[in-house]
């Protein structure tokens, strides 16, 4: 029988690269709580989902001009995620196209990224830009992705007030900010965190961690700012869950993570459910 | 066109003056809104006064939400022109449907968002502020909702809090998108009360509705639109045509 110690600390006290994972992931989580649960609350996870898999052409680009270096793979990332994110802020005046054009957006991005990696890659690039490579940041790497996770806290944080307004009253905002773009500015704080995430899980996968803590802390029925900080706390335990999946089941680390958060997010449904049934029988015996 | 003139200036609940000035007029000029192939307004031209206290009505689909958006701007013009108050002297409320009421605002929140324009996108509210927002939810019902999220809120209570918002901003102009939809007549008479204080403080307040009982009643000028302006007078007048 494996004792405590030897299951949740020796695999980060014993590997370098577990522990780069673990704070990789700490960053992330920070602040894929932010950015996901306003895209929750903005009723926006489609957009979320497409502006993931905008990274890719972007990013395949990069690869087939300097290769697989981190910094030149987010450059690209973030050009076509901004690119797309311009594209998809356009179609969204019409919303009868809103959602045939993000699908086409995701369709066309995902496929056109697989083409130009396989063009001059192999498959283990393809399946690296696809999943991601959490257990292979290096510290650079891991340097790039705390100042993006810092830089997005810091911008959610200064504009939180015209975020929440827009939320909740496109209008109003529009009226009482004039033409000062939040939507957009919003829209490249989604890509900023897509882009922090895609090295550790690739383009498939790097919404996952951003949307399912936040999905899962919404059902929960918080305020804001409380639903931010559990988005992050679910995202820290879902990473730690996943990375020690990982290490003893000898798993890929990404969908490990993403799993245990999708674990989350129906675990969080269940609970809400039966308190909300057990508190409305109490309401009825009282 | 006509709009009747309203007194000026006077002192309002907030102790600030809503003093009407040339340029809070609303003038529209050939105004024409298309929605691709479809045509919402066609060459709508006349001026809202200020002090105006104005009814728009028509048949669904008429064009009236669409002249709303077109005066506050929000809605992008195929030919014609608006003139409008500065964006901090109007103040726009459209219609519920609009409103993501998942967002977990609380009303004290949602409210104090009508003080845009003194804490911008940052500003914290002082004590006066906080004052002036009880006042406003005390105004229209809601002293005791104040902490309350607003999906937690029935229809006819969300559309008191978005009055109370409207307080706070204290604008010249008033754009009300089928204020009195889909809320009860305890509500309908709360927020009519409203209405009829900002147009003794001076404001023009343009409403759009359907209860033509309710327009006869208060509204002294009304605006019929078709797509076209049918007619656009005193109330009597314009109903008649």
């Amino acid at each position: 029988m494996m004792s405590a110690h030897a299951l949740l600390i020796v695999p980060f006290q014993t590997l370098g690269f577990m522990r780069t994972a673990l704070v990789a992931c700490v960053a992330l989580a920070l602040a894929n709580g932010a950015v996901g649960t306003l895209l929750v609350l903005r009723r926006m996870s489609l957009d979320g989902d497409v502006l993931g898999h905008a990274v890719m052409p972007g990013a395949a680009i990069s690869f087939l001009f300097v290769g697989p270096s981190p910094t030149w793979l987010s450059l690209g990332g973030l050009a076509s995620g901004l690119a797309v994110a311009a594209l998809a802020g356009m179609i969204t005046r019409d919303r009868t196209r809103h959602d045939a054009g993000l699908v086409a957006f995701y369709l066309v991005a995902l496929s056109l990224g697989v083409l130009l990696v396989a063009w001059r890659g192999s498959n283990v690039d393809i399946m690296r830009v696809l999943f991601g490579t959490v257990l292979a940041i290096d510290r650079n790497a891991l340097l790039q992705t705390a100042v993006v996770a810092s830089m997005i806290l810091l911008v959610i944080a200064a504009l939180y007030r015209p975020f929440a307004a827009g939320a909740f009253d496109p209008t109003f905002l529009r009226a009482v900010a004039g033409r000062v773009p939040y939507d957009a500015i919003f829209a490249a704080m989604v890509v900023l965190a897509l882009v922090a995430s895609f090295q550790a899980f690739g383009t498939l996968l790097a919404v996952g961690p951003m949307l399912l803590p936040a999905a899962a802390a919404r059902c929960w029925g918080f305020g804001v700012a409380s639903s931010m900080v559990l988005a992050s706390c679910f995202g820290l335990l879902a990473s730690l869950a996943g990375l020690l999946i990982s290490y003893h089941a000898n798993l890929p680390s990404g969908p490990a993570i993403v799993l245990s958060a999708g674990l989350l997010f129906g675990l969080s449904l269940v609970a809400t459910h039966l308190l909300r049934r057990l508190t409305s029988r109490l309401g009825e015996r009282v | 066109m006509y709009c009747a003139a309203q007194p000026k200036g006077r002192e309002t609940a907030l102790g600030t003056v809503a003093s009407m000035a040339a340029d809070d007029r609303v003038a529209l000029r050939d105004v024409t809104v298309r929605y691709g192939r479809r045509v919402a307004l066609e060459a709508v031209s006349g001026e809202f006064l200020p002090g105006c206290l104005t009814a728009v009505v028509g048949a669904n689909g008429a064009g009236k939400s669409t002249l709303l958006a077109a005066i506050a701007g929000t809605v992008r013009l195929a030919a014609g022109s608006v003139h409008r108050p500065r964006a901090q002297r109007l103040a726009y409320l459209p219609q519920l449907t609009a409103l993501n009421t998942d967002y977990p605002l609380t009303v004290q929140e949602l409210i104090t968002l009508g003080a845009w324009r003194d804490i911008g996108i940052s500003g914290a509210p002082d004590a006066a502020l906080r004052t002036q927002v009880t006042a406003a939810a005390t105004t229209v019902g809601l002293q005791d909702r104040q902490h309350r999220h607003i999906g937690e809120l029935s229809a006819g209570e969300l559309q008191r809090a978005l009055f109370a918002r409207l307080i706070l901003q204290d604008a010249a102009v008033i754009l009300l998108d089928e204020p009195f939809a889909a809320v009860d007549a305890r509500t309908t008479s709360v927020l009519l009360d409203q209405v009829v204080r900002w147009h003794q403080e001076g404001r023009s307040v343009i409403a759009v509705l359907h209860d033509l009982a309710l327009v006869r009643a208060n509204f002294p000028t009304t605006l019929v639109l078709a797509h076209r302006c049918v007619a656009w007078g005193t109330t009597e007048t314009a109903l008649a045509a």
